[in-house]
């Protein structure tokens, strides 16, 4: 199957779980355990306030091993806060033991083997994890990782467009989008109105959302300089006031 | 930066020499990358290279090219529907293409690339034992074939890359693999993002935002992504 069908099935599943209320990270978690084949899941989002906050859990399984994450310091999920996937087929491998030495045995205390733990992140914005847990060991199939991807890259855009159009359920578009100017023209409006990397992609997001147009097209328009962040046609000296441009 | 068509094309030896020096060091993988296919041009005398890698999902992605110029960069990407790369990416065997005016298997891409002045492309696998993670792409303005030396020093450097890929870790888990090209892929978005940042701040074009972010990390004993990271949380600024 095409990944951008996969993707669509992922999205109405994720809109069924939210069961007419505004689709959210938790909802993503929740399709998480049915399509990748898993028994917990949660989702921790970082904060400018706090380096991790927990958002979701499946379960009490879950939420102990957040604690117990954030207790630690050290885990699969602390690590794919910032470096990428951390997949740990079987935390009774010797190299998992030395990876996370205090964590993994203690998972495993639990009664978790397995720990899949997916970054929400685009590029040098690092918005949260998500982390997967099963009690049986083994790697995720290619399918399982997959899906898990798309997982992470749904929650990823629920939480950049997190109060644009919220609720009117039209799904977000991809946040990791294979179209380098996305990449550029954030770094671009950074650099125009001072803000961070992760509000730059918010504006940008929520500009081609208000105007009905393509995020490509529109990030294609500011890396030609044809668009600027506030646009010109904005004073200049509101820049906090975008979501309305 | 010294222009490629000013330079004499290094001795083979010394471009493994640097590579093996590189991966002997704590080193950045995307800069590594993008230096492997500046040494693919000199040494293997095509106009351009650049290397795609899976996603994970099945689909390719430019993670490094011999020139950011955006056109170029374009007709990377472009492979991710069809194209020489994905051929060879999903056989794990190199396909040549030595004229493209007469291949009519990737319409799009062919008329693309032919837009852009090339003539001849191939692609060669990067297999890791019987995985396939990516593909190194070589562009000529002229038509022909790539001969049989080049296209053995051309494998060794996909394999080299391949290598990169892998660093400090054990290399025999999947997993790991998986972990590696994500980061990689990541990383590539990352350093746009300090690209769109520096064009702006400068005001200069994306291309050229690469040079002097590549050189600043260079000049500096900096990794690029520790760099581009920086910049993109403002803890950094770069002058032109």
């Amino acid at each position: 199957m095409p990944i951008s069908d996969r993707r669509l099935q992922l999205w109405d599943l994720v809109v069924e779980q939210a069961r007419g209320s505004p689709a959210a990270v938790g909802h993503v978690g929740a399709v998480g355990i049915a399509v990748v084949c898993v028994d917990a899941t949660a989702v921790a989002v970082t904060l400018a306030a706090s380096p991790r906050e927990v958002v979701y859990t499946s379960d009490q399984v879950a939420e102990e091993l957040e604690e117990l994450t954030m207790t630690l310091g050290e885990g699969p999920g602390v690590d794919a806060l910032t470096d990428g996937p951390a997949l740990a087929a079987d935390l009774n491998d010797t190299s998992c033991q030395l990876r996370w030495p205090m964590f993994a045995p203690a998972a495993v205390a639990l009664g978790v083997r397995a720990v899949f733990a997916l970054p929400l992140q685009v590029g040098g914005i690092h918005l949260g994890v998500l982390d997967l847990y099963r009690s049986e060991p083994g790697s995720l199939d290619r399918e399982q990782f997959t899906d898990a991807l798309l997982l992470a890259d749904t929650a990823c855009a629920l939480l950049l467009d997190a109060g644009v159009g919220a609720g009117d359920g039209r799904r977000p578009e991809e946040a990791g989008l294979q179209h380098p100017e996305v990449h550029q023209a954030t770094g671009m409006i950074v650099a125009q109105i001072g803000v961070s990397a992760a509000i730059a992609l918010v504006r940008l997001r929520a500009y081609a959302y208000a105007h009905d147009q393509r995020l490509r097209d529109v990030a294609a328009n500011v890396v030609a300089r044809r668009l600027r962040f506030p646009p010109e046609t904005r004073a200049a000296t509101d820049p906090g006031d975008h979501h309305s441009a | 930066m010294t222009k490629v068509s000013d330079m004499a094309q290094p001795p083979l030896s010394d471009v493994f020499i640097e590579m093996a020096d590189t991966l002997v060091d704590d080193f950045d993988v995307l800069d590594f990358l993008h230096t492997l296919t500046e040494r693919c041009v000199e040494l293997l005398g095509v106009t351009a290279a650049g290397l795609m890698l899976t996603d994970g999902a099945g689909n390719l992605q430019v993670v490094a090219a011999s020139s950011e110029r955006t056109r170029l960069l374009e007709l990377f990407q472009l492979q991710t529907d069809e194209g020489p790369c994905v051929d060879c990416f999903r056989t794990g065997t190199a396909v040549s293409v030595d004229d493209l005016t007469t291949a009519r298997r990737w319409p799009r891409f062919t008329t693309a690339a032919s837009q852009a002045g090339f003539a001849a492309v191939h692609a060669l696998p990067m297999k890791l034992r019987t995985e396939v993670i990516g593909a190194l792409n070589l562009f000529e303005t002229e038509p022909g074939a790539l001969d049989q030396e080049k296209l053995r020093v051309g494998q060794a450097l996909a394999d080299i890359a391949t290598v990169g890929l892998l660093q400090q870790r054990a290399i025999h888990a999947r997993d790991v693999l998986t972990e590696q090209l994500q980061a990689a892929l990541n990383s590539r978005v990352l350093i746009e993002q300090a690209k769109g940042l520096l064009a702006e701040r400068l005001q200069i074009d994306v291309a050229q935002a690469f040079t002097i972010l590549r050189s600043t990390a260079r000049n500096h004993n900096r990794k690029l992504s520790d760099l581009a990271q920086a910049l993109v949380d403002g803890t950094e600024r770069v002058q032109a």
